[in-house]
């Protein structure tokens, strides 16, 4: 049990140096990152056996491939023999793995196949494999990696609350499947990476970091449903347990598919399947209620029809990477339309995030030369994340719930960091 | 007329049009650019190369005419915080080569290299520098010449990129 993090996390707020201390950034790239569930990709990503892309987790670069049994591996992105780094695409297809420093070849599992000159090979290749994550598993097609082996099953990590979160994107397909095909598009932040998962699911900055974008798209639907005044809204802010946490927009769509932006004369073939599918009750609540926004403990953003991942990249530096859902069983002209849907919303020129990515920054540099508290500062550099605590409600299936403004979800966030970063030192 | 012919003087109209559309998007004179455009522009940044089609896949910029007024209304809000204030910008446009003209249609093709130096005041003030291949799709409206496509090709495409909400 490590103490230390008690000091910097208290229920009501956060201490800044949480974002500038190395030594924090360290530990949770082994506590959080290496030892806990992360979120890799989508087995759409690789469809046929011999497909890989590259990844990181926390840190350390791994390739995420089937093999010829549909198995998915994530393997580290270094040969076993002297680290050099195997694949430097961001994706491709082959029979295996070679690297060419020495010509050593390596299964589509990570196995060690052939080494070159082998009567000076004193090893055995089967103790030679590929580093590898300990335990990968799917959900709906979300692969996840744990690389040590000891962070549990993913369904207890994802909880009810993150499978219902996936569970509710993944119905948008008539049949049930999504497609993350459309490729990713990094954005640079030199922030840390703890402000993603608190922007990405604070409901309280809207009206002001993307006034701009509520002014240019007088038609945007986050005007019903996160802006329009605290006593009129009746969206809320979620915390399902686990880290994971959800700005739920439901209660204020003002109609259905105001999520997709068009009317259902415009996606009649669409809205058919839907109710073929999962029956008219069932489908017209799928279509009012639209994706989720909701952010799954550490890494992955489920921000309405986008998917991102948040790569580190060092204390104050980090990746938003997004790709955009692709509809299973839909026509061509409605999955351009959510591929158009994205690019105004994510990414580095979008109309969104580069202000959130300002805020993220301007942050990162407020919070420079403050030192824990322990250390003898006592002049403050304090987060406060209180708002709304006492009106904040916990429902019977044990999420806490409170209105969208509320910081209920970084409370969420802090409180399972809290017990993850004192657990597992 | 091909590109091989073109006279002299339409081949330094083309030119002056690209430096004007250049320091236009330099000084963030968003209405003034705004008007090099023709009513079907096409404005796109492609994920590394511009040899894929943007409806299967993201690009970082991928406007018509609508969204790109959209971009342009955001950023003269005044409150569009990653350009608050506008970034200081200068851009160097060299190796202009007219790839295709038409010039009984009015239409010119023409390929230029970019380097563009920005300094990101809005936060850490760092200086960027933002290399790439611009191909203007040109067309003569009313006897001035308007691009109704822009595409600019990053030599960091690949790769993730710092806040871009300024004209490239």
């Amino acid at each position: 049990m490590d103490k230390r993090y008690a000091a910097l996390i208290q229920d009501d707020r956060v201490h800044g140096s949480l974002y500038t201390d190395a030594a924090v950034f360290a530990d949770e790239m082994d506590r959080i990152f290496r030892r806990g569930w992360v979120f890799i990709g989508h087995d759409s990503e690789i469809p046929r056996p011999g497909d890989w892309v590259t990844r990181q987790v926390g840190l350390e670069p791994v390739i995420m491939v089937r093999d010829r049994t549909d198995a998915i591996h994530v393997l580290a992105n270094r040969c076993a023999h002297r680290g050099n780094r195997l694949c430097w695409r961001e994706a491709g297809h082959g029979n295996g793995f070679q690297c060419i420093y020495h010509g050593w070849t390596f299964a589509l599992d990570g196995s060690l196949r052939a080494v070159s000159h082998k009567a000076g090979f004193e090893r055995d290749r089967a103790d030679m494999p590929l580093d590898r994550a300990a335990q990968v598993d799917r959900y709906r097609g979300f692969v996840f990696a744990n690389m040590s082996g000891d962070a549990g099953t993913l369904h207890d990590h994802l909880g009810a609350g993150g499978r219902d979160l996936i569970d509710r994107l993944c119905d948008l397909s008539p049949t049930g499947n999504i497609r993350l095909s459309a490729g990713w598009i990094g954005h640079r932040v030199e922030s840390n990476w703890k402000m993603w998962p608190e922007s990405d699911s604070d409901g309280y900055h809207l009206d002001f970091v993307h006034a701009s974008m509520l002014r240019a798209q007088p038609d945007n639907y986050y005007h019903d449903t996160v802006i329009g005044g605290e006593q009129a809204n009746v969206s809320r802010a979620v915390d399902h347990g686990g880290g994971h946490v959800e700005l739920d927009l439901r209660p204020s769509y003002a109609r259905e598919l105001a999520w997709l932006g068009v009317g259902r004369d415009r996606v009649s073939a669409y809205c058919e399947a839907m109710v073929a599918r999962y029956g008219q009750e069932r489908a017209e609540r799928l279509l009012w209620d639209g994706p989720p926004h909701g952010f799954i403990f550490p890494n992955l953003f489920l921000g309405e029809v986008n998917v991102a991942r948040i790569d580190p990249i060092d204390v104050g530096a980090m990746v938003h990477a997004h790709t955009v859902i692709q509809l299973e069983g839909v026509d061509d002209a409605l999955n351009r339309r959510l591929l158009r849907q994205s690019e105004a919303a994510l990414g580095p020129a979008s109309f969104i995030v580069p202000d959130d990515a300002i805020i993220a920054e301007r942050m990162q540099l407020g919070f420079q030369g403050l030192r824990p508290p322990s250390n003898g500062d006592a002049r403050g550099g304090w987060i406060d994340l209180s708002r709304g605590r006492s009106r904040e409600q916990r429902e019977p299936d044990g999420k806490r719930v409170g209105h969208i403004s509320d910081e209920v979800t970084n409370r969420a966030f802090w409180q399972h960091y809290r017990q993850v970063m004192e657990s597992r030192a | 007329m091909s590109a091989a012919n073109l006279p002299e003087a339409v081949r330094r109209e083309i030119e002056a049009f690209l430096y004007l559309e250049a320091r236009l998007a330099d000084e963030s004179q968003y209405d003034a650019w705004e008007k090099l455009v023709t009513d079907d522009m096409h404005y796109w940044v492609p994920k590394g190369t511009a040899d894929y089609d943007p409806n299967e896949r993201l690009s970082y910029i991928n406007d018509n005419r609508a969204r790109l007024a959209t971009r342009i209304r955001q950023l003269m809000t005044g409150v569009r915080h990653a350009q608050t204030p506008p970034s200081p910008m200068r851009r160097i446009v060299s190796n202009i080569e007219v790839l295709a003209a038409d010039d009984v249609a009015g239409t010119y093709t023409v390929a230029s290299n970019f380097v563009l130096y920005e300094l990101a005041v809005q936060s850490g003030a760092t200086l960027r520098i933002w290399p790439g291949r611009v191909t203007h799709r040109l067309r003569r409206v009313e006897g001035e010449l308007r691009m109704s496509q822009k595409i600019v090709e990053l030599v960091t495409a690949s790769v993730a990129q710092p806040n871009l909400a300024f004209l490239i």
